[in-house]
């Protein structure tokens, strides 16, 4: 066979394929975007985040896809920032294509990727970040949805549990951010209301990602408080509470101290093990222990932990995993792949998940995705802390 | 006026922040200083040196001194790392363009951290203090761990060691005379290849110490070297690049800026130091006791 031969039986067999193509675009997979902190120290959820939605995409694939299509899931790293967060929805709705858009992690990053779904008019899930004005009324659009819970709702569950102890000085210390700042005020602003009597007696703000919180926490326990409200979160928390105790300061304060921002989450207790703070309470997304929990539950930690070969799995796989089944229920109940269609679908969805049902109001957008909070002990059989009794606290009442 | 024991723990906080900051930034200095390499992958060294740790403490358990023995091994193999990608990589860099210095020590950023996450994962990764170091003592009406006592006085006897090698020794002699002119001392017989990689190694050793000795008051995460990298330049800009005192002057200033800048302007204490480095450099651009660049 001479050169000629070869390109042309090349050239004949790139042909057929290019004409094959068509023929096989009625089962073209259903592609969901996932743009998600996959670098950095966000990578710490990020990327459990990613697993939790691929486990539910390979489970909706095996048992025959979504109106008979498969789903692909399509994960870009924002590397824990907007801009770039941004950027990547923009290729992923240009040059891949993508259905819609379901992901980002912090409070930077959900309000920017949402401009890019308005502009685009494409539904967009957000599942983790909590800040209120993803879905405040000036920035809400038909094409924004929330199945993460809310800055809102987590100061306020917080207020609720905490206004339930004897104490009347309270302080805080956040991280001073979006976040920090605004799960902050809805506490402060809650227990103020709940329990008239009580005085916040000091504020610190540590910048976000602070490497010594020593100065802070000195200057925090000259104001004398008998109960210390926390959002520092994830590794930050980790950092904090590792040069808090040699100082004296759960002790000082009793071990009355508020750890939100999942202060309490398994994987932050099995970093920690016995430098954890026991005896302070805190919240989590999810618990492979909450054995309280419904039955469904009990059988997604099953499946979670053999996915993740892991026998104590990630908190964070959850959000991932609620936001594809959200998304995925939307179109089904729409029977169509038409952001529209599936906008519409959303409005009052309700999802069996596996912490029960979650539905996604009309007004707003948001879901009624609380998180479970409970008072750490050490686990002797663990080896490290555990939230116990471990309570999935309903927020209907905290969202207004 | 605040109470004077509140005070004294601001500064003492400040104090260890420094001396952390310092045992990080010396070999930056150091480096820069003889072999002219700004080392953006120092940051890097410091991450692996406190996975190293972790992952040897993990081996060798938590028993007594078996912590000493973990951030010992650490930093060696940071410093053996360092050898490697100085006579391998490095090495075909030098007396090229500045440009590719940078770009090379960059890559490695992005390289190194991607082997630490195929390594050790995403999670966060914690360690205990050392039995013995884990309590406190009260000084002056304020709590003081002791861990953090121990780092004060660290710091200080590396900084004098440092001292007696580069004023006192021969190597100290010959790594000073590199800074200054690397052909003379070339010409007059000295390996000046192997004393670069010599230089290089300690360097490394350092960042590789820091990262370990950093692991009990700190959180193992992704990202940790780039976040520290950042400190130790304004550290560096602030004493003045290549500059020894000047380094430890510039981490005693940054600790002290930001203990206190939280009392005078609370939400702003990163932004003093910044305000701090600025001034510098409009001021000194070569640094507090550096020397401008001929």
């Amino acid at each position: 066979m001479d050169r000629r031969t070869v390109l042309s039986v090349l050239g004949a067999a790139v042909a057929s394929l290019l004409v094959a193509v068509p023929a096989g675009e009625a089962q073209k997979p259903i592609k969901v975007g996932f743009p998600m902190i996959m670098s950095g120290p966000g990578a710490l959820f990020g990327e459990p985040a990613a697993k939790g939605a691929q486990m539910f995409v390979d489970e909706a694939n095996a048992a025959g896809g979504v109106l008979g299509r498969k789903l692909e899931l399509v994960v870009r790293d924002t590397k824990g920032n907007a801009d770039e967060a941004v950027r990547v929805s923009r290729e992923l709705i240009l040059r891949e294509n993508v259905d819609f858009l379901v992901g980002t992690l912090t409070s930077a990053e959900g309000p920017a990727v949402s401009v890019v779904a308005k502009e685009n008019k494409i539904v967009f899930i957000a599942p983790i970040p909590k800040t209120d004005q993803l879905t405040a009324p000036d920035k809400l659009h038909p094409y924004v949805f929330r199945v993460a819970s809310t800055t809102t709702i987590e100061g306020r569950t917080a207020a609720e549990l905490m206004s339930k102890w004897n104490v009347k000085r309270i302080a805080t210390i956040s991280p001073d951010y979006a976040y920090g700042q605004d799960v902050t005020k809805a506490f402060v602003d809650y227990v103020k209301k709940l329990k008239p009597g009580v005085e916040i007696v000091d504020q610190q703000w540590p910048k976000l990602g602070e490497a010594d919180y020593t100065p802070f926490i000195n200057a925090q326990m000259v104001k004398k408080p008998e109960a210390v409200f926390s959002s520092l979160w994830g590794g930050h928390f980790v950092t904090f509470a590792k040069q808090a105790r040699p100082l004296g300061y759960f002790d000082a304060i009793k071990h009355n101290f508020f750890g939100a921002g999942e202060a309490a989450s398994p994987e932050t207790a099995k970093a920690m093990k016995d430098d954890y703070p026991f005896g302070i309470w805190g919240n989590s997304y999810d618990a492979f222990y909450w054995t309280e929990g419904p039955p469904a539950h009990r059988e997604y930690v099953r499946r979670v932990s053999a996915y993740l070969k892991d026998e104590h799995p990630s908190s964070w796989a959850i959000q991932g995993y609620i936001g594809m089944q959200a998304l995925t229920a939307a179109i089904k109940k729409a029977n169509s792949t038409d952001s529209d269609k599936v906008a519409r679908a959303l409005l009052g969805l309700t999802i069996d998940t596996p912490h029960g049902k979650l539905t996604i109001r009309e007004k707003d957008h948001q879901a009624n995705r609380a998180q479970i909070y409970g008072k750490t002990v050490k686990d002797p059989k663990l080896g490290f802390a555990v939230m116990r009794p471990a309570v999935y606290i309903d927020p209907a009442k905290f969202m207004d | 006026m605040p109470d004077p024991s509140f005070l004294f723990a601001q500064a003492l906080s400040g104090l260890t922040v420094a001396m952390f900051l310092f045992l990080i930034a010396s070999g930056l200095s150091l480096i820069f200083g003889v072999l002219r390499v700004l080392n953006f992958a120092h940051g890097s060294f410091y991450m692996l040196g406190a996975y190293l740790a972790w992952q040897f403490v993990q081996w060798v358990g938590t028993g007594p001194g078996r912590f000493w023995w973990a951030a010992a091994g650490a930093a060696a193999g940071i410093a053996v790392l360092g050898g490697l990608v100085e006579r391998l990589l490095l090495r075909h860099l030098y007396g090229k363009d500045e440009l590719y210095q940078l770009l090379f020590t960059y890559a490695l950023v992005l390289i190194l951290s991607d082997v630490a996450k195929v390594a050790w994962g995403t999670g966060q990764l914690s360690v205990s203090r050392p039995p013995g170091l884990d309590g406190a003592v009260r000084l002056a009406g304020t709590v003081v761990p002791y861990y953090n006592l121990f780092i004060l006085l660290l710091g200080p006897a590396i900084a004098v060691a440092f001292w007696v090698v580069l004023y006192r020794t021969r190597a100290g002699r010959l790594i000073r005379a590199a800074a200054l002119d690397r052909e003379m001392l070339g010409a007059l017989g000295t390996d000046v290849n192997r004393l670069y990689t010599g230089v290089f190694v300690l360097g490394s050793f350092l960042a590789g110490l820091g990262g370990a000795l950093v692991t009990p008051v700190k959180t193992i995460v992704p990202g940790m070297d780039v976040e520290i990298i950042v400190e130790a330049f304004i550290v560096v800009v602030i004493g003045g690049l290549g500059s020894f005192w000047g380094t430890f002057l510039g981490a005693l200033v940054y600790g002290q800026v930001l203990s206190f800048g939280i009392l005078v302007i609370p939400r702003f204490s990163i932004f003093s130091v910044f305000a701090l480095m600025a001034v510098v450099l409009i001021l000194r651009p070569w640094g507090l006791l550096g020397r401008p660049l001929r």
